[in-house]
């Protein structure tokens, strides 16, 4: 599904992330030394992890022989440490005929871990390719190197999510993927919106599909249509955006339509936070060069919006234009910013014995799906609904 | 359902070594279909015989010990040593992740009771058939007599288990340590059963007889296999150990399940919305009297029979209170301890005027078992023809009308209840923000005050002119061409349902209303006002007296605010102004505070509240939307 995953949604679509995630606080290597037993050979920052910590939890850091080269966090002292125990075999090398080591990233205890777990073991197999070939980790005076890997990978993967080490011949890759739940399937009928950070982006830089399909991203047209337009085949389109959906490039909003109705909630956020409220003015202007429409003006317009009132009447009581609003954009930043809802349409059929488009009646498909799906307009479904007598109309 | 916990397992740690005894479920290759694993050990031979350098000096049980039983891919031994942590961890939260599978667990040191339990030797014959296990174990008790024991009550979860669910079986694990250990210093409850276990294991069964042989005789495995079976039925747990101590516990993400499927409800969010908890707030039980005693203690039972006694859902609490004697931060209490374990939930008490309208989240489909369970409930009655009526914010007091037989009211006030019970509803409120408009500073231009109707700013109130704009051909074309809707959709005139008490209101209000019309209505807003302002202070001939106190009242306000206040004309009458300015500076018009809630706290009554706020419409914006609170019970989309 994230096959053609461009590089521009990677890199910037991690950044979007869950609010427990955390920096990665420490990274350290541990090795069971032939005479010290377990210790900690290199750290940075130095002493991050005491002696005591250390003491209390190293059978989780250089564990038992079935443990070995499994992903183990452990949570435990506020420190959650996530480690890759690895052992190499080697009866001529090591004094204990393996050499046994861990690579371990440390977080905050409440923070997610789950996306440096591929990380960690990838540095892990690094390290361990670089173990096999030159004896790395196990040479005695070496650890001044390490140190440097260690310090580098833990400045660049905190800011940028990348790192990139030229280590002698080797050169290491890391980059942080955040997990995320799978995106929503896309239907025909759902509007997507580009986010503003990504406006800018030259064309060149994404995907073939999606190149093709981006000018008609506008927030206005829905999947169907951009497929028309576009001539790409609606399923590919719908795969591209649930894509871009999953790396947080556009956001799925419902159709919108002068007959539309919106509720509004959580709506005192707008004129609390003053930066929002600034942002909401210069985004819903209609001509930018004239004086920004007045929070008053913009407040009253959601405000307005509640059930059986639809976008059509607020806009002939309040006259958005007249105020520099564009009602269009008002109403995607109201529901991109969850300041409204809009509230959709479910025809559900209670008679006995469905017949044919009645089958599409059951309280799941929304009348936008229902206009996409059948092609007909929503005025001939509206007339066929009211005629018959054993299909109910529920708006939520 | 990452809700469910996986296994739990049971690890005991003393001076002899530790030792898995038990884990539940015992058939542990079923876990292993369930879970796709990426293990790369082999399965152990489980007769094999291990050598643990723990139990090198008791060759007897180490030659006994039977393995290979399975969790994932990790045999009991080794789950027994990664959980037989060091004495530093003990007593804190321990949280391991393997793989696919996260452990959790809350070790706790248990010191021996000091004098041998009186019925550890009854116990012992049941096993002197097999000599060679009893005489370790029965040197073991005497051995560890002043020492501490490791206790580890383990559940294996999902990896995916978020924190909070984490955080709830952690709290579990711990209580059950708190439990055993009260127990251990009671009657050696745990040395007691410990040592049945290890015999039980002593005696060479197959690793799946063993623990189940175990369950079979041991009280505490038996408890612990209820536990698993009610958090992966219920999420209620009522265990009573060693027939002496009750242990209740609540997983909420599982129990609200009960009434909504699906929902995930975090403590936290339970909490948030029991933080706003309110003296006018109502309650509304989702379950029947008898599972209520479920969740309390025998000894908290006598406050909830003594609450639920005078329980309706008409009732705010404060009124619930007082007529159960009880003070109002018990029946908080008490209420909280109701939602958390998802027997009640938080409502506005019912009324003729509350407001109701269709959740976002309903699960209202023609497969939904809600449709039958509806038709069960109240023969002969369609689900989806009552909820239809509240596709629109509708009030009770609305949907009945004189005519119709009293009964019939209370029977939609029955359905009412149930569907706010089953989260299909949801109470809109009315919110009051402070925003006088800024345009009108500028001496606003002719064409703003134009195209601006009558009262555009009272929303409520203007209902009934846009029912008529709506039909006005003339409009509606010019807004139609945008947009790329699928096809043009035509008007919906659905929405003449008025708010009862908003009607009141403007009933009320009509002959207030006739002095401030000609103002908003005329062309040019401000100077008009102005005009009319002027004109009304030289008729009444207001005192100094009266100017004063209103240059007073209206200090708090900046200089844009207070002009626009002064241009409404209400802002000449002091108990208005004075009532409008206590209730700004009481910071109800922040969209904080309902209305109820105001007419709560200000005992006002309705009537009077929404005069006042009409009078000063042109500076207060009103709006319907949701009790945050309430809401975030409900799963928003």
């Amino acid at each position: 599904m994230h096959s053609h995953a461009n590089e521009g949604a990677n890199g910037i679509g991690s950044s979007v992330g869950g609010s427990t995630e955390g920096k990665i606080r420490c990274i350290f290597l541990s090795e069971f030394h032939a005479t010290a037993g377990c210790k900690i050979s290199c750290q940075v920052p130095d002493n991050y992890i005491s002696k005591e910590v250390f003491d209390a939890i190293n059978v989780y850091i250089i564990p038992k022989q079935h443990l070995q080269r499994c992903i183990l966090t452990v949570n435990t002292m506020d420190v959650k440490i996530v480690g890759y125990p690895v052992d190499i075999q080697d009866q001529q090398k090591y004094a204990r005929n393996a050499f046994l080591f861990n690579l371990c990233f440390v977080c905050d205890s409440r923070a997610r871990s789950v996306q440096y777990e591929p990380v960690v073991k990838k540095l892990s197999e690094y390290l361990i390719m670089m173990e096999e070939e030159s004896c790395f980790l196990s040479r005695e005076d070496d650890k001044v190197r390490l140190q440097n890997i260690f310090e580098t990978v833990l400045r660049d993967l905190n800011e940028r999510k990348v790192a990139t080490i030229v280590e002698g011949d080797n050169t290491i890759y890391l980059k942080i993927v955040m997990h995320k739940p799978d995106p929503p399937s896309v239907k025909d009928h759902m509007v997507p919106l580009l986010l503003v950070n990504f406006r800018n982006k030259p064309l060149e830089n994404w995907d073939l599909t999606t190149q093709q399909i981006l000018p008609y991203i506008n927030g206005i047209n829905h999947v169907a249509r951009i497929a028309a337009e576009a001539d790409v085949e609606t399923d590919l389109v719908k795969s591209c955006i649930q894509n871009l959906v999953y790396y947080g490039v556009v956001q799925l909003l419902p159709i919108l339509k002068y007959s539309n109705v919106y509720m509004t909630q959580n709506l005192k956020h707008l004129i609390q936070s003053t930066a929002l409220s600034n942002a909401c003015r210069k985004y819903v202007a209609l001509n930018p060069d004239k004086t920004l429409p007045s929070v008053q003006k913009i407040f009253q317009f959601y405000a307005s919006m509640t059930h059986g009132v639809t976008l059509r009447a607020i806009c002939q009581r309040l006259c958005p234009q007249n105020h520099n609003i564009d009602e269009r954009k008002l109403v995607i930043f109201g529901l991109q910013h969850k300041f409204i809802r809009c509230i959709h349409k479910y025809p559900v059929f209670t008679g006995s014995v469905p017949s044919c488009r009645q089958k599409m009646y059951t309280g799941l498909i929304s009348f936008d799906e229902i206009c996409c799906k059948t092609g007909l307009s929503p005025y001939t479904i509206e007339k066929d609904i009211e005629k018959d007598t054993n299909v109910t109309v529920i708006w939520k | 359902m990452e809700v469910n916990p996986l296994a739990v397992i049971l690890v005991y740690f003393d001076s002899k070594g530790d030792r898995l005894l038990f884990r539940y479920p015992t058939h542990t290759h079923q876990l292993g279909e369930e879970l796709t694993l990426t293990s790369n050990k082999k399965k152990r031979n489980p007769f094999a015989v291990h050598t643990d350098d723990h139990d090198d000096q008791t060759p007897n049980i180490s030659a006994a010990k039977s393995q290979g039983g399975q969790l994932q891919g990790f045999s009991d031994d080794v789950l027994s040593t990664l959980f037989a942590v060091k004495p530093q961890l003990c007593n804190q939260k321990f949280e391991l992740k393997l793989n696919d599978v996260r452990f959790v667990s809350h070790p706790t040191l248990i010191p021996h009771k000091e004098q041998r339990p009186s019925n550890a030797g009854t116990s012992a014959p049941s096993t002197t058939s097999n000599a060679s296990s009893t005489s370790p174990a029965n040197a073991v008790a005497n051995v560890a007599k002043k020492q501490q024991m490791l206790i580890n009550i383990v559940f294996a979860l999902h990896a995916k288990a978020s924190f909070s669910i984490v955080k709830c079986y952690h709290e579990l694990s711990k209580r059950l340590g708190v439990a055993l250990k009260f127990e251990e210093q009671r009657s050696g409850y745990l040395t007691e059963e410990t040592s049945q276990m290890a015999r039980t294991h002593d005696e060479q069964q197959p690793v799946e007889r063993t623990f189940e042989l175990i369950a079979e005789r041991c009280s505490l495995a038996q408890a612990l296999k209820s536990i698993y079976h009610d958090l992966c039925t219920t999420g209620l747990l009522s265990t009573t150990l060693n027939q002496n101590l009750t242990l209740s516990f609540c997983l909420p993400q599982k129990a609200h399940q009960l009434h909504k499927k699906g929902s995930m409800v975090d403590p936290e969010t339970i909490d948030r919305c029991l933080r706003s908890l309110k003296p006018y707030h109502g309650m509304l039980l989702l379950v029947d009297f008898a599972e209520l005693l479920d969740c309390v203690p025998p000894t908290g039972a006598r406050m909830l029979l003594q609450l639920v006694e005078v329980y309706t859902p008409l009732m705010s609490l404060q009124s619930m209170a007082s007529d159960a004697d009880l003070g109002i931060d018990h029946v908080y209490k008490l209420v909280s301890h109701l939602v958390y374990w998802a027997k009640a939930t938080i409502i506005y008490p019912l009324c003729e005027t509350n407001v109701y309208v269709i959740a976002p989240d309903a699960p209202l489909h023609t497969k939904s078992h809600l449709v039958e369970k509806f038709s069960m409930r109240f023969a002969g009655m369609s689900l989806f023809e009552v909820i239809s009526d509240f596709s629109l914010p509708t009030s009770i007091g609305h949907l009945t009308t004189p005519l119709q037989q009293p009964a019939r009211q209370g029977i939609l006030a029955q359905m009412v209840l149930w569907m706010l019970q089953h989260h299909l509803l949801m109470q809109l409120h009315t919110y009051v923000q402070f925003m006088p408009s800024d345009d009108a500073d500028e001496f606003s231009d002719a064409a703003t005050a134009a195209a601006q109707p009558p009262g555009s700013n009272y929303v409520l109130g203007s209902c009934g002119n846009l029912t008529e704009d709506d039909d006005d051909p003339l409009h509606g074309g010019s807004m139609l061409s945008m947009s790329s809707q699928p096809l043009p959709v035509p008007h919906i005139h659905r929405r003449s349902i008025q708010e009862d008490h908003f009607s009141v209101g403007d009933g009320s209000l009509a002959s207030d209303n006739i002095a401030v019309q000609p103002s908003s209505s005329h062309k040019s807003n401000f100077s008009m006002t102005a005009s009319l302002s002027t004109d009304n202070c030289d008729e009444a001939s207001i005192d100094s007296m009266d100017e004063q106190k209103i240059n007073e009242l209206l200090q708090i306000f900046d200089d844009a605010d207070r002009a626009a206040i002064r241009r409404i004309p209400a802002s000449l009458n002091i108990d208005d102004l004075s009532l409008m300015v206590k209730l700004y500076q009481m910071g109800y018009f922040k969209s904080e505070h309902h209305l109820e809630e105001i007419m709560y706290f200000e005992n006002l009554r309705r009537s009077q509240l929404l005069q006042l706020l009409d009078k000063f419409r042109d500076v207060l914006i009103i709006y319907e939307t949701e009790d945050p609170a309430i809401a975030s019970m409900y799963n928003n989309k």
